[in-house]
């Protein structure tokens, strides 16, 4: 696992998912490990090299000889560095390790416990550079055969990040998708020592604070929470997210009990509130059914308490719906 | 049955068999490859319905240069002389139920009446829907007994149903008593689209009216009415004044929609112009642009004026005065902390930007329009005559600028040309 992660220049390994069904809902938020980075050319620009030398060949010998060469060749570079990479991965990792038997002492994550439980607002995402771009992960109907790109890039004079591309609702000729047309920045699940998936600790907090800048689109925020059960893959909790559009900064607060309960991207009958014990991710999507270009600047992503608000969940369930609950 | 019936019969059914195999083969929606076959031969009509009869037609294979019709395509033909608006929809499906007192393939019509409607302009109209929900037969389709109602009665007719619902929901359309009247006559109370139908009244009204900025569904078809709309939208101070510096030319003058005069319409609220009033002349102020607003489905494009954010050593800092009495202060500060160790504040620097002054709406990008809106301008602000102006345009469309000083393209799409286009206006060219 160590090792395929620093082979690919530390990036996660592609998870081939499902075929979202045929009544997906733009509002799907599955988790494809996609790149629209420059990180995957670099690994795949040694490969491409090989054919073209093959093709340079004449004779069937200096043929096969090429060909020998080109197979050796890259594998004795990876070989050097291979060893090197085991031993820097396994020393990051016990370093990891370390750092958080020894921060445990000190407190949850290294910060003192005072400082924790007085704790009101909470920077949890900020873009000042560009190793916080690394932690989102941006993706789009591509990869069920749509039309929309999207792009991730640090916005002006480093302090905030900007998201954009073009939406495209043009359906894949693939048979079996109606509709297409959305796009996505998905954060990366935090990860401690050994890759182990950590999770964010909200319970303190009841409101979640976005400074953005947008077009006037409409966007839905989605937190997934522990992604342990493998049942719960699909599952996240949604709200809406309007942008006004205009060149000032708008600031979005969305209570933690507006997050309503969705499964595969429908929204589920059975209503249950978010619980903040064990949020692994955020993510915004984009599906208005509206074809063009687009664009979202984040400048950080906060949580804090708003103590005015003090409703527990926004939805009730319906007896008709959902009569089990109502017995 | 007579050897007439069984030979049409036999006929229908391999060209049936042929259809099904075919769309198997092409993935196109079955009704579509089925031919105009009589009425009596409907045996396979209802055989292949999928509910993604939704998708829009698949762009026309080259073996067949003659567009094959869909069934009952004929009635939405567009009649001579006629436009195609509620009262032509409402009147095809009555010709439809009128020529088929047994409405058979009425599954078929529905989607394609379903496909059609945005073409008609009625997809957000409620009864349309119930009209095109009372297309389908009444009390046929109810399930009698408990083996019935296990096993999904009528499947396609209830695809069917749960397609026109879903359409609805996508137009945002709340369904009301009326819909619910004729899915119970038609459905039942416990099929799916029942079930879609209870669900749709219970989310659609929580989110119906969730949008802190609101933008009506009807917009403005003028061009002046839309960049005022967007203006206002865009800027949170209700006490700014929309100006229109420049109306275009009427269109009956020209063929085309006024190459020479666009429209100029501008916004300034009091503080912006009290700042701008402010502003030292010796640094400079800069129009940006254009930057992209969507308003619901159309994407208007707008010009800022903003200075440059002063560095910290200029920044005047404000004097605060004595307190003269205590009982009545001056400055009076609630915070929304309620005692000491309250603190809301997060622990970030916030990104800090120069001031914006103005904002305006163009109908040209290019320099000489929004010169005229800087000369506008300046009448209501007459220090900006000081001011010198750079003008920081971006190429051909330019959606996705961010207003950088470097002004770096994506790299992933193709650099596009760009003009940057520095011209300074000094006090002379501003009196011409």
């Amino acid at each position: 696992m160590a090792l395929v992660h620093k082979l690919l220049n530390g990036t996660y390994i592609l998870r081939k998912c499902p075929k979202p069904s045929a009544a997906m809902c733009p509002f799907l938020g599955i988790r494809f490990a996609d790149y629209c980075s420059s990180s995957l050319q670099k690994t795949t620009a040694p490969s491409k090299t090989s054919p073209q030398r093959k093709t340079g060949g004449g004779l069937q010998g200096h043929h096969q000889k090429e060909v020998a060469l080109d197979i050796t060749s890259p594998e004795e570079e990876l070989e050097v560095s291979f060893d090197k990479a085991i031993r820097d991965e396994i020393k990051d990792h016990f370093r990891h390790l370390k750092d958080e038997i020894v921060n445990h002492w000190i407190g949850p994550e290294g910060r003192p416990l005072h400082e924790v439980l007085l704790e009101q607002a909470k920077v949890v995402w900020q873009f000042r550079g560009k190793e916080d771009l690394d932690k989102w992960i941006v993706t789009s109907d591509k990869t069920i055969g749509g039309r929309s790109e999207v792009f991730l890039k640090m916005g002006k004079n480093n302090q905030s990040a900007l998201l954009y591309g073009t939406l495209s609702s043009e359906a894949p000729q693939d048979g079996e998708s109606s509709q297409s047309g959305y796009c996505a920045l998905i954060s990366r699940i935090p990860r401690g020592s050994f890759a182990r998936k950590r999770s964010y600790d909200w319970s303190q907090f009841n409101s979640l604070y976005l400074r953005v800048r947008g077009d006037g689109r409409p966007w839905m925020v989605n937190i997934r929470e522990d992604t342990y059960l493998i049942q719960k893959k699909n599952q996240m909790y949604c709200y809406f997210m309007f942008t006004r559009g205009g060149p000032y900064w708008q600031e979005v607060k969305i209570p933690f009990s507006k997050f309503f309960f969705s499964n595969q991207g429908r929204i589920r009958d059975v209503q249950g509130k978010l619980l903040l014990d064990k949020i692994s991710s955020i993510g915004f999507t984009l599906a208005d059914k509206v074809d063009g270009p687009f664009f979202l600047e984040i400048d950080f992503i906060g949580v804090f308490t708003d103590p005015a608000h003090i409703e527990e969940f926004a939805y009730e369930n319906s007896p008709e719906l959902s009569p089990g609950l109502f017995k | 049955m007579s050897w007439v019936q069984a030979i049409l019969l036999a006929r229908g059914l391999v060209r049936g068999w042929g259809g099904v195999c075919g769309a198997a083969l092409m993935g196109a929606p079955f009704s579509q490859v089925l031919p105009q076959a009589p009425q009596g031969l409907h045996c396979s009509a209802a055989a292949h319905k999928s509910k993604w009869s939704l998708v829009p037609r698949p762009p026309e294979s080259r073996r067949r240069p003659v567009k094959a019709l869909a069934l009952h395509e004929e009635l939405f033909r567009q009649a001579p002389g006629g436009e195609r608006d509620k009262a032509s929809f409402v009147r095809t499906v009555q010709n439809f139920e009128q020529h088929n007192v047994h409405k058979r393939g009425h599954v078929d019509f529905i989607y394609l009446a379903l496909r059609k409607m945005r073409e008609y302009g009625v997809e957000r109209d409620l009864a349309i829907y119930n009209r095109l929900l009372d297309v389908f037969p009444k009390e046929v389709f109810r399930p009698r007994n408990v083996i019935q109602r296990i096993f999904i009665h009528y499947p396609r007719q209830q695809e069917c149903g749960i397609a026109v619902l879903e359409q609805m929901e996508n137009h945002g359309v709340i369904p009301n008593k009326e819909t619910e009247f004729l899915l119970i006559q038609i459905f039942g109370r416990k099929s799916y689209p029942m079930l879609k139908y209870l669900r749709m009244k219970l989310w659609l009204p929580r989110f119906k009216n969730i949008n802190p900025f609101p933008v009506p569904q009807e917009l403005p078809q003028d061009p002046v009415d839309l960049a005022k709309l967007g203006l206002r939208h865009m800027e949170p101070d209700l006490s700014a004044r929309v100006t229109i510096y420049q109306m275009p030319l009427p269109r009956d003058s020209l063929g085309a929609a006024d190459p020479t005069q666009p429209h100029i319409v501008g916004i300034q609220s009091p503080d912006q112009q009290a700042a701008l009033a402010h502003h030292n002349p010796a640094r400079p102020v800069f129009v940006e642009g254009p930057f992209s607003l969507w308003l619901r489905n159309k994407c208007v494009y707008y010009h800022i004026l903003r200075a440059d954010l002063l560095p910290p050593e200029e920044r005047e800092v404000e004097e605060i005065p004595e307190e003269w009495n205590l009982y009545y202060p001056m400055q009076l500060d609630l915070d929304y902390a309620r005692s000491g160790w309250d603190d809301y504040e997060f622990d970030i620097d916030e990104v800090e930007e120069g001031p914006i002054f103005a904002m305006c709406m163009t109908g040209a990008h290019d320099q000489t329009t929004l010169a005229k809106w800087i000369q506008g301008l300046q009448e209501t602000n007459p220090a900006l005559a000081q001011i010198p102006v750079v003008f920081r345009l971006a190429g051909s469309t330019g959606e996705l600028l961010t207003s950088s000083s470097g002004q770096e393209e994506p790299p992933p799409p193709p650099p596009e040309g760009q003009e940057e286009d520095d011209n300074v206006q000094r006090q002379q060219q501003s009196h011409s």
